[in-house]
């Protein structure tokens, strides 16, 4: 049979040649934090641990401690807000009786595909308004509202997997609804709002326009507006050296949660396609 | 088509999809209309409607609004005054407003009456000198301060310093010249004050020039329409999403058709490589690629050695910046498409597959005739989804190419969004800007007919769904 000798080869050097911008840019990203290269050469002669430095000298790039705590702080805030919401408003949309179901699930659906920018411009004038601008819980607010339609169509879908008889069990020995809901359904739908938290989490901890825009001058930046701003004293070049270990620093935490749950970041990420 | 059934199942509380089995019966009550609206529902849905409202569809709505204003940072958001300042009166001169009302609202004249006395006893003027005022001066109006000026030295008891003097001479001053009035009645007060005889057209035109708020206006679109900037940027996004989509689909075919038929380890280590463009956050994805091309990075340290031109890839050129920017967006395209794609392959029934291997097809032909006529509906999918995200898509344009060499890699939302929030003027059109964003709904609006109209809702309904 053919397929049975199908030789893989050739596809395997393809797929090399394409991954090749990726994997080089990742392999360096960690190589160039430990080393020093020479100018005009593209391999390192030096292993070192001076782009580390700023991890205990704030006089490097600036306080960046202070910045992953604020950092953890709006991550952790944006995914309160969005999973208790999603997960409230998921279990009321998939199966309490609602009057215009189908308007608020479209109008939800419409949301999601709601172009950014033109949302951005608006946030910036509302947080004017509201006096939030240039505060973290302004950001915290406007980054939930865009995750928060995605989130109720995830735990929706989540929730429309439970089996009925597990309620209909709960409301017969004479349990409320919310009770059902709570002791029953809820713990039905971990794998739901673990996926979200982890979703929600990644899309805020990358998140840069909106801290940028709406809060641009803080106590301390959130990491990714910290990153891109790493200025190098006696420097007009950029010390990529020095970019690469904050930014390995700063996307640690996503690369652990990939390597614990590649496989399930597929699937998830499924669930979230925006741009 | 099942696809269908099983989204429509979504939509329908009582019908949602659950384990085969004998419950049919409970779908019954659906039918009847006698249901009563679940109050724990409302309660459980308002804090997300709140919140939604106040920080999604309040902004959206908002930026419809200020589509047709003025507003920028110059105008301020909540409202104006009126001013006329230099500039703005000599803008006014050559627009027909007469030149003798252009000069005396220039002319900066001081009249001595009792209110400009108590302004001035109450600013703490010297009482002896403002007794003298009163007594000589009372009822005199002087055409320029150089006149009231002599006028006051002329007093006894006018203070020896000159910085006392004009603190004197400010509250006679009737100047109209860069003095805020707070409503239009107190502006249109002020020049019938100096110009009893205006007419009211003149005086009409004069308001609104010298108006510093915002103003309705459908001046926005009419400036998109007419200004040949519109076209490039219309060019340059149509040409960007086109490309970038083209290349993003046909890398993430190939990806999922690749990782699909390779030994599991393989396709594992693969499709976690692609996935890093998608999660890695998008500052750190846009310095990997600086350090990937600018000089004295990767590609260009490469090329010194091969003999090849080096140079800044990103910057240097306008090919090697549209490839760049091609290149960036297209991989975490491809990204997302993989990881669809992989799905709606794994969807397909595996027999079928192996039903034509026994038949003797190679894979080739697999492909062709069994896997990608399936895959027809994911990938039209995932296209026209792509082409509105990229369409509105910016952020990576910003951080790596930001629009140049010049402008020629600018696209339409990064414009929208320099325009309005990020203008290195430092003057942000946000009426302008939010003009931009809108044209951006509604072409995005259009897409989202043409998928819904293609799709069907209730199928678009189901492809976000987790699997677990």
């Amino acid at each position: 049979m053919r397929s049975r000798n199908f030789s893989s080869w050739p596809v395997v050097l393809i797929l090399v040649a394409i991954s090749l911008p990726i994997l080089v840019m990742y392999a360096w990203l960690v190589i160039d934090s430990f080393t020093d290269t020479p100018p005009g050469a593209l391999l390192p002669d030096e292993v070192t641990l001076s782009h580390w430095r700023f991890l205990i000298d704030p006089s490097v790039t600036g306080n960046v401690w202070a910045s992953t705590l604020y950092t953890l702080i709006f991550v952790a805030s944006v995914a309160a807000v969005v999973v208790s919401l999603s997960a409230t408003a998921g279990y009321a949309l998939s199966r309490l009786n609602l009057p215009c179901r189908r308007f608020f699930l479209a109008g939800i659906m419409v949301m999601h595909a709601f172009p950014a920018v033109t949302l951005i411009i608006g946030a910036f004038l509302v947080l004017q308004f509201a006096g939030l601008y240039n505060s973290l819980a302004g950001v915290i607010a406007i980054k939930a509202g865009m995750i928060l339609p995605l989130g109720v169509w995830i735990m929706k879908g989540f929730y429309d997997t439970v089996p009925w008889e597990i309620e209909m069990a709960g409301v017969q020995d004479g349990a409320s609804r919310f009770t059902v809901w709570r002791r029953l359904v809820l713990p039905q739908v971990w794998p739901g709002i673990i996926a979200l938290s982890i979703l929600s989490g990644i899309e805020t901890w990358g998140e840069y326009v909106l801290p940028r825009v709406l809060a641009p001058t803080t106590d301390f930046p959130v990491l990714s507006v910290f990153l891109n701003e790493v200025k190098v004293p006696d420097s007009v070049n950029y010390n990529f050296n020095l970019f690469k270990s904050v930014g390995l620093f700063y996307t640690l935490p996503i690369l652990v949660l990939f390597v614990f749950f590649q496989n399930r970041l597929m699937t998830i990420f499924g669930a979230g396609t925006k741009g | 088509m099942a696809e269908t059934t099983a989204a429509l199942r979504a939509l329908r509380p009582d019908t949602a999809s659950r384990p085969a089995g004998g419950t049919r019966a409970l779908e019954e009550p659906e039918a009847t209309p006698r249901r009563r609206t679940s109050r724990l529902g409302l309660l459980m849905l308002a804090p997300t409607l709140l919140l939604l409202g106040v920080f999604f569809l309040v902004p959206a709505v908002l930026t419809g609004i200020f589509a047709f204003t003025t507003m920028s940072s110059a105008t301020g958001i909540s409202g104006g005054a009126y001013v006329f300042t230099a500039n703005r009166l000599d803008a006014l001169a050559g627009s027909g407003v007469p030149p003798e009302t252009i000069t005396e609202l220039r002319t900066e004249r001081a009249v001595v009456d009792a209110a400009g006395l108590a302004a001035a006893a109450k600013a703490g003027v010297d009482e002896r000198f403002l007794a003298d005022i009163k007594a000589t001066l009372l009822g005199q109006s002087f055409a320029g301060p150089r006149d009231f000026k002599r006028a006051l030295q002329a007093l006894p008891n006018h203070p020896r310093r000159i910085f006392e003097l004009k603190q004197a001479m400010e509250p006679f001053s009737h100047a109209i010249l860069n003095t805020r009035f707070a409503t239009r009645d107190q502006a249109a007060a002020a020049i019938r004050s100096v110009a009893p005889d205006i007419e009211p057209a003149v005086l009409d035109r004069l308001l609104s020039a010298s108006y510093t708020g915002w103003v309705w206006t459908s001046e926005n679109f009419v400036r998109l329409l007419t200004q040949p900037q519109t076209l490039r940027l219309c060019l340059n996004t149509v040409f960007y999403v086109a490309v970038t989509l083209g290349f993003s689909v046909a890398i993430s075919l190939f990806l999922a058709l690749a990782t699909f038929y390779l030994p599991r380890r393989t396709a594992t280590a693969f499709s976690a490589l692609w996935l890093l463009p998608k999660i890695t956050p998008v500052v750190l994805y846009a310095i990997l690629w600086k350090w990937f091309t600018w000089e004295g990075g990767f590609l260009p340290i490469l090329a010194g050695h091969l003999g090849l031109p080096a140079f800044n890839y990103m910057k240097g050129s306008v090919p090697t910046a549209w490839t760049i920017v091609i290149m960036v967006n297209g991989f975490v395209g491809a990204s997302i498409g993989m990881i669809l794609l992989t799905s709606a392959l794994r969807a397909i029934p595996v027999q079928q597959l192996w039903a034509s291997e026994v038949d003797g097809a190679s894979r080739w032909q697999q492909v062709r005739r069994i896997i990608l006529p399936q895959l027809k509906w994911p990938i039209l999918f995932f296209t026209i989804y792509q082409a509105m995200s990229l369409m509105s898509s910016y952020e990576q344009i910003w951080l790596t190419t930001d629009g140049g060499p010049g402008n020629t890699t600018d696209v339409w939302a990064l414009e929208a969004f320099r325009v309005a929030l990020f203008d290195y003027t430092g003057n942000l059109r946000y009426g302008l800007g939010a003009a931009m964003a809108l044209i951006l709904v509604a072409v995005g609006l259009i897409v989202s007919l043409l998928l819904l109209r293609l799709f069907n809702f209730s199928d678009l309904v189901e492809q976000p769904r987790i699997e677990t």
